[in-house]
């Protein structure tokens, strides 16, 4: 009985799982050529220890899980594939589970950051005709707060001579589309635009956000309609 | 005898297991608990792609569906009807007929020849009720059959090119449209234009 479980344990689990393992990160690694090499030739080296382990095993009739006097090489045999478990597992976690967490986190970013975008871009008030456009640019890359300052200087002049306020809230906002360098957010508004003596003019925008992730850090590329006329 | 006294005692667990095999037990161990780790990993990220996989079919879905709504002419205006009927459950599929009423009128009557283009598709993150409007109520017999709902966003532009008049009209859509689970088919439970 004790001869049979060590037979399992050590002559077929452990490198069964070794080689498990090895397959497991070649999975998480996407098979990349070094890694099909590489596994390739450890998995050979394990068949290969199987193999003679059971030549030798019809020959004197102990392997290596059964040999009372190679404790050492059994240890070395648990150990060996324990480190592939424990390699599988490091690579899994850094393979997958890290960028599905940033993937989920991003998610929640880009809109929150896109909706504030959106709506300080579609907001003004004539006494502080800069205040939304620094908010918003702050959000910006460098080359695209530059663009859209000069966009707006010009619009946010006009606004401020017919003492039109524009304020905007997001009904809606939501992902497009998202990786781990760029992503693009949909923000659906609603504006209203009032200047003295007329009615309030409402309306539904809806804007595109384009953000790119410099240094773990999300920010606003453009923002354009998405109407296409 | 001092050769007697190196000879290590053996007896009860320890002459089953020497102090390799101790260690080897502690290693094994730990080569278990990275193989439930792994699983663990692996079933994690099997979820999740499947959901973001999942979410591809609804944001399909949902453009799908308002392609058709999009591009009615008068000719296929009852077959389009049918279409969109088929893919609809919960409110909209019982109350069909009154929520799309305004838009068959409006097709039958401009005699319009429509060609429309979905701009965007979203999973929608968060929403903002306008503060005087109560949001649409929730259906909870959806909830008896259907096994998840998502909120799509869609916009999009179609050009109806009228009978009467020589200029062409654009119409700008933002809509919102749960999307529904049933059974594996994807089918539209709401439909809300946002005014």
């Amino acid at each position: 009985m004790r001869n049979r479980l060590r037979v399992l344990a050590f002559d077929l689990v452990a490198p069964a799982a070794a080689v498990a393992a090895l397959i497991y990160v070649g999975i998480a690694l996407g098979w990349p050529l070094w890694w099909v090499s590489a596994c390739s030739v450890l998995c050979l080296l394990v068949v290969e220890g199987m193999l003679f382990n059971f030549v030798l095993a019809r020959r004197d009739s102990v392997t290596v899980g059964t040999d009372d006097d190679g404790p050492g090489l059994r240890l070395a045999v648990v150990g060996t594939a324990t480190t592939a478990l424990v390699a599988a597992v490091v690579v899994g976690y850094t393979q997958w589970t890290l960028p599905d967490r940033a993937l989920r986190d991003d998610t929640a970013e880009v809109t929150g950051i896109a909706s504030s975008v959106a709506e300080a871009s579609a907001t003004f008030t004539p006494q502080s005709p800069t205040s939304s456009i620094d908010r918003a640019t702050g959000m910006m890359s460098p080359a695209s707060s530059e663009r859209f300052r000069n966009e707006f200087t010009t619009v946010a002049r006009d606004l401020a001579s017919r003492n039109v306020s524009a304020q905007a809230s997001t009904v809606s906002a939501g992902v497009e589309a998202i990786g781990p360098e760029v992503a693009s957010v949909a923000v659906i508004l609603r504006g209203t635009q009032s200047s003295p003596g007329k009615p309030a003019d409402t309306a539904v925008l809806a804007l595109r956000v384009a953000l790119s992730n410099s240094d773990g850090r999300w920010v606003v590329e453009d923002v354009s309609p998405i109407h296409s006329r | 005898m001092p050769d007697d006294e190196q000879e290590p005692q053996r007896d009860g667990v320890l002459s089953v297991f020497s102090g390799y095999g101790i260690v080897s037990a502690v290693v094994a161990v730990v080569a278990v608990a990275a193989a439930v780790l792994a699983g663990m990993i692996w079933t994690q990220h099997r979820q999740d792609s499947d959901e973001l996989t999942y979410r591809t079919q609804v944001l399909q879905a949902a453009a799908d569906w308002t392609g058709v709504l999009i591009n009615m002419n008068k000719d296929t205006v009852e077959t389009d009807l049918n279409t969109l009927h088929e893919g609809t459950v919960g409110q909209l599929n019982s109350d069909f007929e009154t929520i799309v009423e305004p838009y068959r009128k409006l097709v039958r009557t401009l005699q319009a020849r429509t060609t429309g283009q979905i701009d965007s598709v979203a999973l929608e993150s968060f929403h903002h009720n306008r503060p005087d409007a109560q949001g649409a109520p929730p259906q909870p017999e959806l909830s008896a059959f259907s096994a998840r709902t998502d909120t799509v966003t869609v916009v999009a532009t179609s050009v109806s090119e009228n009978a009467g008049t020589d200029k062409p009209q654009t119409v700008r859509w933002t809509l919102r449209l749960d999307v529904s689970d049933v059974d594996g088919k994807l089918l539209i439970s709401r439909l809300e234009p946002i005014r």
